[in-house]
């Protein structure tokens, strides 16, 4: 890798680190937000409580690391959920439907935006 | 996925790699902290859904384990006597009084008193562990005497408090002996092996064993020589493919139960690791807390979550080979490091494990249970479980802290909520966050009128250098209610 490349590389992961720094928390009693108004994001809610919330509750850290605080985009937010990554199983499409999935990115998206 | 796409992922990638990679980042337990006296106990630290108000009922409790009321406005609260970190006390049932000054109603010998219920004129306690399980009955001016004696609580987990089922049996949840169903080394380090060498997990009924054998360190001699060890076996013990054991009533890994009266205790369901609490919820249905499997012993279990089960009769639940309906032997549960994948210990299973009612977080020690009844508290069938926290690393790294809080089930969907926690960017007990606000909470119960909810805090617990070491008299029993002038029941609007 070339010295540019090195910068650049730095440059982009410190710029994410930084977007990434702040509160994972969502929980209603600091946010006072409350459920979710469509029926996609309810299904959504109910998805990530039963794949997502033992390791990241409420998307905040726990065995695994916080979610809500990453800016990261839906697509690879699936890739991470089919293919896996370290210790994160994968959840192919027989475990969890595209349907489902979708939904609960969306999910996560709506959470990830109430911030306290 | 496009070369474009491939490389915009590149960098969010490496952030993945850099910030969530399990194996790269260090434990970050809840208890990996220092603490120093004095506990601050400052409720403005909670937070709360709006309307509602946190107020500290009784401090200074000694390893708090559970609350009870009598009926007739008396608040009382159970001291468990023993705490992991091998601290050995006496167990106490103790009067709260109005001014939070509490008065000494009874006392044991064999600890931990894990709960406290109060039926027909008299406390039932669940509780033992330096000797046999027991069912106590206690009345209201301290006479004990044993309901139900010899059950299998020498171990890791022990005999938990009962409560009173709408047709008038008592029911209790009994752990296991250990993790997932092998003595191992962890147990010499919890402090039991070397005082009950022969002591090992009793089923509820016949099992046929798979023959699996797992060989450790033998931490009961001297010498460095190994032992081999099966399931459902004391230490050093093999086992053989096709091998029965023989179920008895006093198992443990249940929920049992017998009349207030005596007589022989029934198994309930089994195949549950340890059912820490028990709840009726306002439609009759019986609610268990199970607290789920650790990353230690011969046989460590990986990514298993708390969970809330709705119990039906006759029914096994999984442990030592099923986590939530999922059998261990897959990908989900591999241990780190390059242990080995969790093998199945039986032959054959007494049925298909059901799936639970809602699936907590790892490692959290999600616990007391109870539903609110109606409007006075709001969230009207919806139940209520204290978390009292990891203890990582002992039982498994964590990235951040897990539990150390109150969360709303609502049991129809699953979903979890958060209901009383502490503030700060992070999660965490108070004394690792520097705040005045929750430590363990452990039980909880709501009052007989349901506009209050009783909190048992257990005070301070730090695993520095990986061992459990319990701070005595930093115990809070807080109440929860709603705030004058606030609406019963209503919901907080969503705020876009």
């Amino acid at each position: 890798m070339t010295g540019a490349r090195v910068r650049a590389a730095v440059l982009v992961c410190g710029l994410l680190a930084v977007a990434a720094c702040g509160s994972a928390r969502r929980g209603v009693p600091l946010t006072g937000h409350g459920e979710p108004p469509t029926a996609e994001l309810q299904l959504g809610q109910r998805v990530f409580a039963r794949y997502c919330h033992q390791c990241h509750p409420g998307g905040a850290g726990g065995l695994g690391p916080a979610l809500n605080n990453k800016p990261l985009p839906g697509w690879l937010i699936k890739f991470q959920v089919r293919n896996g990554l370290g210790a994160m199983p994968a959840f192919p499409s027989r475990v969890l439907p595209g349907e489902e999935l979708n939904a609960m990115v969306r999910y996560l998206k709506w959470l990830r935006a109430r911030r306290p | 996925m496009t070369a474009r796409r491939g490389a915009r992922a590149a960098p969010l990638l490496a952030l993945l790699l850099c910030s969530g990679c399990f194996r790269l980042l260090p434990s970050r337990g809840g208890g990996e902290t220092r603490f120093e006296p004095p506990r601050r106990i400052e409720p403005a630290d909670v937070a709360l859904p709006a309307g509602y108000r946190i107020e500290p009922v009784a401090q200074g409790l000694t390893f708090p384990t559970s609350v009870a009321f009598d009926g007739e406005g008396g608040v009382y609260v159970t001291e468990a006597g023993y705490s992991y970190g091998e601290v050995v006390l006496e167990p106490k049932l103790l009067r709260v009084e109005p001014d939070g000054r509490t008065t000494l109603v009874a006392s044991g010998r064999n600890p931990p008193w894990n709960g406290a219920t109060f039926a027909d004129g008299a406390f039932y306690i669940g509780g033992g562990h330096l000797a046999h399980g027991q069912i106590l009955r206690v009345t209201r001016d301290g006479r004990v005497s044993v309901l139900v004696d010899s059950l299998p609580s020498l171990g890791d987990h022990h005999t938990n408090g009962p409560v009173l089922g709408p047709d008038g049996w008592l029911y209790w949840g009994q752990g296991t002996a250990t993790n997932a169903g092998v003595v191992g080394p962890d147990n010499y380090d919890y402090g039991w092996l070397q005082r009950y060498p022969r002591f090992h997990d009793v089923p509820c009924a016949d099992v046929t064993l798979a023959g699996r054998n797992f060989t450790t360190a033998n931490p009961l001699t001297p010498e460095d020589d190994r032992a081999t060890t099966g399931a459902f076996v004391p230490f050093g013990v093999a086992t053989t493919a096709g091998q029965v054991i023989r179920g008895r009533p006093r198992c443990g890994g249940a929920v049992l139960r017998v009349r207030p009266t005596g007589g022989e205790p029934e198994v309930v369901a089994w195949g549950l690791r340890n059912p820490f609490a028990l709840a009726f919820s306002p439609d009759g249905a019986l609610y268990a807390t199970e607290n789920q499997y650790d990353v230690r012993g011969s046989r460590p279990v990986f990514g298993a979550g708390d969970l809330l089960w709705r119990v039906q009769p006759g029914v096994w639940y999984g442990w030592p080979d099923f986590y939530a309906g999922r059998a261990l032997n897959q990908e989900w549960f591999d241990p780190p490091g390059g242990r080995p994948r969790p093998e199945l210990l039986l032959a054959r299973h007494p049925n298909a494990p059901p799936r639970p009612a809602a699936l907590l977080g790892v490692h959290s020690a999600s616990s007391g249970i109870d539903f609110s009844r109606g409007p006075a508290f709001g969230h009207a069938g919806q139940a209520f479980v204290a978390q009292f926290g990891d203890l990582a690393p002992t039982v498994g790294k964590v990235v951040s802290p897990v539990g150390f809080k109150v969360v709303r089930v609502d049991v129809a969907s699953g979903v979890i909520h958060d209901f009383a926690v502490n503030r700060g960017s992070t999660n965490g007990p108070a004394s690792r966050l520097g705040g005045g606000g929750l430590e363990r909470p452990l039980g909880l119960r709501f009052d007989p009128t349901g506009a209050a909810l009783y909190v048992v805090d257990f005070g301070v617990m730090t695993t520095v250098d990986g061992q459990p070491r319990p701070r005595p008299g930093t115990g809070v029993l807080w109440r929860i209610s709603r705030a004058p002038g606030t609406a019963p029941g209503a919901a907080p609007e969503d705020t876009p």
